[in-house]
């Protein structure tokens, strides 16, 4: 019944957004087929992240060669081994941190910057690092010209943003082996950090970190590259 | 000797050193698993020669003393051209990306094709002269095994001074050698032809191509962090190994969530383009530290260890661990000599303390044989970290990890002072393997070992990402169990394994999605194993030395039942080493097919026997090509280097098929007929299977100069009897029918191409002896089809 009512709630959301864009976005009905069988079918429920889904032109943050694909269930690469994350991945780790308008939100590693527009349009304040320097480049410009409000800087991602903390979540897009201690100062208590661990194109798995009462505590939520394991069971 | 032969040896060697030099450039561009692929080009293209030889061999052999110098000189061109610059055009694959977009098979496809060509050039040339020397082919069969001999040793040789995209345009001299050997004086275009090669190869030496890196290779993401450079570079047989410096790059692997300290960045260092360690800019003991504070830190909770066995020991982080938590005596074995050198040369000061410290004694050796000739024991033996961060997509399928097989361990236990520990970490993977395989391998042991109640000897704590076993050889004392709970109350990791340990302690700190591991973990241990390995998903059977692909964990069984769970295109993601190989394999036979056999059914089948004559040859291809192959695996262990294996391997045998070769021509097809040559391999191949197992483990403590003799003592009768049934079946035929020799030459290049992939597809699914099996199955079928082949031949 809820999913009945997400779908119809969706189909809402997009009507305008689709009488307006059409014309001009030859993607449009790809992008609302996405939402529903990869999102809703199975199981992101939260509006504010299906609405953000919907709205955030994919197709722009993929290579031109690879823009039939930007749709599909599936991760691609956006060059120096980098990726941009299978959507589902995407609404995922962006639903598990239940971003309100007025928050702010850390995260390491803008890539394609597609993760950051998600989060933008779901009315968060919006700060994003990238190390590697073209990918940022490419990222801010991008942002820049669809109009996501996202603060961006080229560097490492190790020392986090002190001069914006405190956080109230961070997404860590590009796991590392280790999860940099600032990066867990710079959370809010009750804060929570999402990171997918595992490499692009393989399982991987979300593991979501909650500081609470001076201690780190982490969950392995399940594996996000394909159907979660248990649901196929 | 006459030229010809002085030709085709110069030629041969350098066909076999440029597909060392290819392997090589493959294992640092993509993965290693590559090396089988490159097996199979040389082979496509010599099966491809035959096939346009069998088309035109009247004109081949009429215009021969042309044909064979432009052909060579084609062949060093094409070597400097294609070979060298292959890896650019290899550049636009991925393995990564092989499952998602159908370009990839093509470009894979395209390379495939690019890279055969110097080998098909260099075949027609062996081709004609086999036609044209029929009557001396045991001669000539011998000078090209005997220089494919040499070209193994050549090319290992080369390997250790050259960096492997340099190689090609090198090798092509000695073929360009050869062409001028044969030019037939005052031939102009034939003239021009070789300068227009000496042109190339001279620019290919004045302007090696840049290997391109996967983009998701480590030492690519490494050089696309900011301010990130190459600082120093080592070659040498085992591989090249790179420094990257860059002001990003930490070391904490699976770091505690609550530590607070400081991380030092350091430099990276790289092994054929994967990760190989860390180097520290400033102290060795200060970033050691940080061990502490995961789950490595565990065996020193546990107990204070004074003497410390640390095999495969990289950079030497873990030997600076022992020594910050107390060990006196601390032994470290590393088998990669250039990273060493590398480490020694270029950091002197921070990684001094590996070399310099006295209670730390370092040897480049392989670790695996090293428990076998060291006489001492020790408190704690560390063993490197299994698999890789969040899992391992299966590119390492195809690696053998002899550290980690239940022989490995039992040595190992052996080596432990009475109360000693055996370490070892794993990385998590999901759905979880790795660590479920080590436990099972530790369960097997312990089983075999006698320990009636494993439980009381193993420790175990999980962090967010990495598991570290301790496995105790008395049972643990409850203060060491205490020990071991403070450590993980310390730095929030959950214990997985102690005794005593209630269920609400195991997932404390760290909450996993369901008890699938937990589950999984017990049954293993303490449970009916056997039916988690029939029912798992995945195959969690432990590794052993006849099988020691650790990282393998593919059931043919459940694949409907995975797709199943994991949705469509879901395999590759668990498994691409494994595609990979079945990709090549595919590939390559569809080439093998439609390059070889395909333009043969042009001439159509004339003259009888054919059938006989697709069952000897065929099958003599594929048998040699699966007991090439399976003896290299065999003797990876035995001769402590993949390298060196595959050099003494391929080099004694090749060179000892030649002498048989040599030798069949003096022997009279009536007294030793094809049939009665083919049976006595099978013969060999029994005694092997039996035998060679056994004699290795006997006499793998002998010294290095010890084991290789015995190696050459080993192979030498073998490949003597290998390189009989060839040139006496090919004798025969074209006694009878020598049109259908180039036809036999085909048909034993396509199963040869077949045979290369197959080999290490039944090794990493059967073991090493199957493979044997395999081959000696193929020689019983060549001797039975060489009794029809000369019944039909016999006939008018």
């Amino acid at each position: 019944m809820l999913r009945l009512r997400i779908t119809i709630l969706l189909a809402l959301l997009l009507l305008p957004a689709r009488a307006h864009t059409e014309p001009a976005d030859p993607y449009a009905t790809e992008r609302q087929r996405m939402v529903e069988t990869q999102m809703v079918a199975r199981g992101i429920e939260d509006p504010l992240t299906l609405k953000a889904l919907a709205e955030v032109p994919r197709h722009r943050f993929v290579d031109e060669g690879r823009r039939s694909a930007a749709y599909l269930d599936t991760p691609l690469p956006i060059g120096h081994g980098q990726t941009i994350s299978q959507p589902y991945m995407v609404a995922f780790m962006t639903e598990i941190i239940r971003p309100r308008p007025g928050q702010r939100i850390l995260e390491i590693g803008t890539g394609s910057g597609y993760q950051a527009a998600v989060l933008a349009a779901c009315g968060v304040e919006v700060y994003s690092i990238e190390i590697v320097p073209p990918l940022a480049e490419r990222s801010t410009a991008l942002l820049r010209e669809l109009g996501y409000r996202v603060e961006t800087r080229s560097g490492d991602g190790f020392f986090g943003w002190p001069e914006a903390a405190p956080f109230d979540a961070v997404v860590v897009t590009a796991a590392a082996e280790f999860i940099p201690p600032p990066l867990i100062d710079q959370l809010k208590e009750g804060g929570l950090m999402v990171i997918p661990v595992g490499t692009p194109f393989q399982m991987q798995t979300l593991m979501l970190v909650e500081k609470r009462e001076g201690k780190t505590r982490s969950r392995n939520l399940m594996p996000v590259r394909f159907v979660p394991l248990r649901r196929g069971e | 000797m006459n030229r010809r032969l002085w030709a085709l040896g110069l030629l041969s060697a350098a066909l076999i050193a440029l597909q060392l030099a290819l392997m090589q450039s493959f294992a640092i561009s993509q993965w290693h698993h590559f090396a089988y692929m490159v097996i199979a080009i040389a082979l496509l293209g010599f099966g491809t020669a035959g096939t346009l030889l069998a088309l035109s061999r009247p004109w081949a052999l009429r215009h021969a003393p042309l044909l064979l110098p432009l052909l060579l000189f084609a062949c060093a061109l094409a070597m400097a051209l294609a070979s060298g610059r292959a890896p650019t055009l290899f550049g636009r694959f991925d393995t990564y990306l092989l499952p998602y977009e159908p370009l990839q098979a093509l470009w894979l496809l395209a390379v495939i094709l690019l890279l055969s060509l110097p080998f098909l050039l260099g075949a027609l040339v062996i081709g004609i002269l086999f036609i044209a020397q029929a009557e001396r082919i045991g001669l000539t069969y011998f000078a090209n095994l005997f220089g494919s001999g040499l070209g193994g040793l050549l090319g290992l040789a080369l390997l250790s001074g050259f960096a492997p995209e340099r190689l090609p345009a090198l090798l092509a001299l000695p073929v360009l050698i050869a062409g001028l050997v044969l030019l037939p004086s005052r031939h102009r275009s034939l003239q021009g032809l070789a300068i227009l090669s000496l042109g190339t190869i001279l620019f290919g030496l004045a302007h090696p191509p840049e290997l391109p890196l996967s983009q998701f290779k480590d030492l690519r993401r490494a050089l696309d962090l900011p301010q990130s450079r190459t600082v120093a570079r080592r070659h040498d047989p085992y591989g090249q190994v790179q420094a990257v410096t860059s002001p990003a790059p930490r070391f904490a692997p699976g770091l505690s969530l609550d530590y607070r300290g400081e991380i030092p960045p350091g430099d990276l260092l790289f092994s054929n383009g994967d990760a190989f360690g860390f180097v520290p800019r400033a102290s060795y003991p200060d970033s050691a530290r940080l061990l502490d504070a995961t789950p490595q830190g565990l065996p020193y909770a546990v107990a204070r260890p004074q003497s410390v066995l640390i095999l495969q020991a990289g950079t030497g982080l873990a030997a600076a661990q022992a020594l910050n938590r107390g060990a006196k005596r601390i032994v470290a074995v590393e088998p990669h000599r250039a990273a060493l050198e590398l480490l020694r040369t270029e950091y002197p000061e921070s990684a001094g303390v590996f070399f310099a410290r006295p209670e730390i004694r370092l040897f480049a050796a392989e670790p695996r044989t090293w428990p076998a000739v060291d006489r001492e024991r020790y408190d704690l033996i560390v063993l490197p970290t299994v698999g890789t961060f969040g899992g391992g997509a299966g590119v390492m399928a195809l690696h053998e990890q002899h550290l980690l097989t239940k022989e490995a361990f039992a040595e190992f236990w052996r080596k432990l002072t009475p109360d000693g520990l055996l370490c070892l970490t794993a990385w998590l993977d999901h759905p979880p393997r790795a660590p479920l395989r080590l436990a099972a391998t530790l369960a097997e042991f312990l089983e075999s070992a006698g320990i009636a109640d494993p439980s009381r000897h193993l420790a175990a704590a999980r962090g967010w990402g990495t598991v570290t076993y301790c496995l105790k050889r008395s049972p643990l004392t409850p203060e060491e169990v205490a020990n071991a709970r403070e450590f993980c109350r310390r730095w929030s990791f959950d214990p997985l394994l102690l005794p005593g340990l209630t269920t609400a302690e195991r997932q404390h700190f760290h909450q996993l999605p369901d008890s699938t591991l937990f589950t999984l973990l017990d049954g293993l241990l303490f449970g009916d194993r056997r039916k988690i390995y029939r029912d798992y998903l995945f195959d969690l059977r432990p590794a052993e030395d006849e099988r020691p692909f650790f990282s393998q964990f593919l059931r043919l069984k459940t694949l409907p039942h995975l797709k199943r769970l994991f949705g469509e295109g879901a395999l590759p993601v668990v498994e691409l080493g494994s595609l990979v190989l079945v990709a090549t394999l595919l590939l390559t036979t569809l080439a093998a097919v439609v390059l070889i056999l395909l333009p043969l059914a042009r001439i159509g089948w004339r003259g009888n026997g054919r059938a006989a004559t697709v069952g000897y040859f065929g099958a003599l291809g594929l048998g040699y090509m699966l007991s090439e192959i399976a003896l290299i695996h065999r003797f990876v262990l035995y001769l402590g280097h993949p390298v060196q294996a595959a050099a003494v391997v391929i080099a004694t045998l090749l060179i000892a098929s030649g002498l048989g070769s040599a030798a069949s021509e003096r022997l009279s097809l009536q007294r030793l007929t094809p049939r009665r040559a083919a049976f006595v391999v099978v013969v060999l191949l029994g005694l092997y299977i039996g035998l060679l197992g056994p004699l290795l483990h006997a006499t793998i403590t002998l010294a290095t100069a010890g084991r290789i003799a015995l190696a050459l003592l080993i192979l030498t009768p073998l490949g003597f009897c290998l390189g009989l049934p060839f040139p006496l079946g090919l004798r025969r035929l074209h006694q009878r029918q020598p049109e259908a020799v180039p036809w036999a030459w085909g048909i034993n290049g396509c199963l040869s191409v077949v045979g290369g992939s197959l080999a290490t597809l039944i090794a990493i699914l059967a073991g090493f002896n199957v493979v044997l099996l395999a081959a000696a199955l193929a020689y019983v079928l060549a001797g039975l089809s060489a009794r029809n082949l000369s019944q039909k031949l016999s006939a008018p």
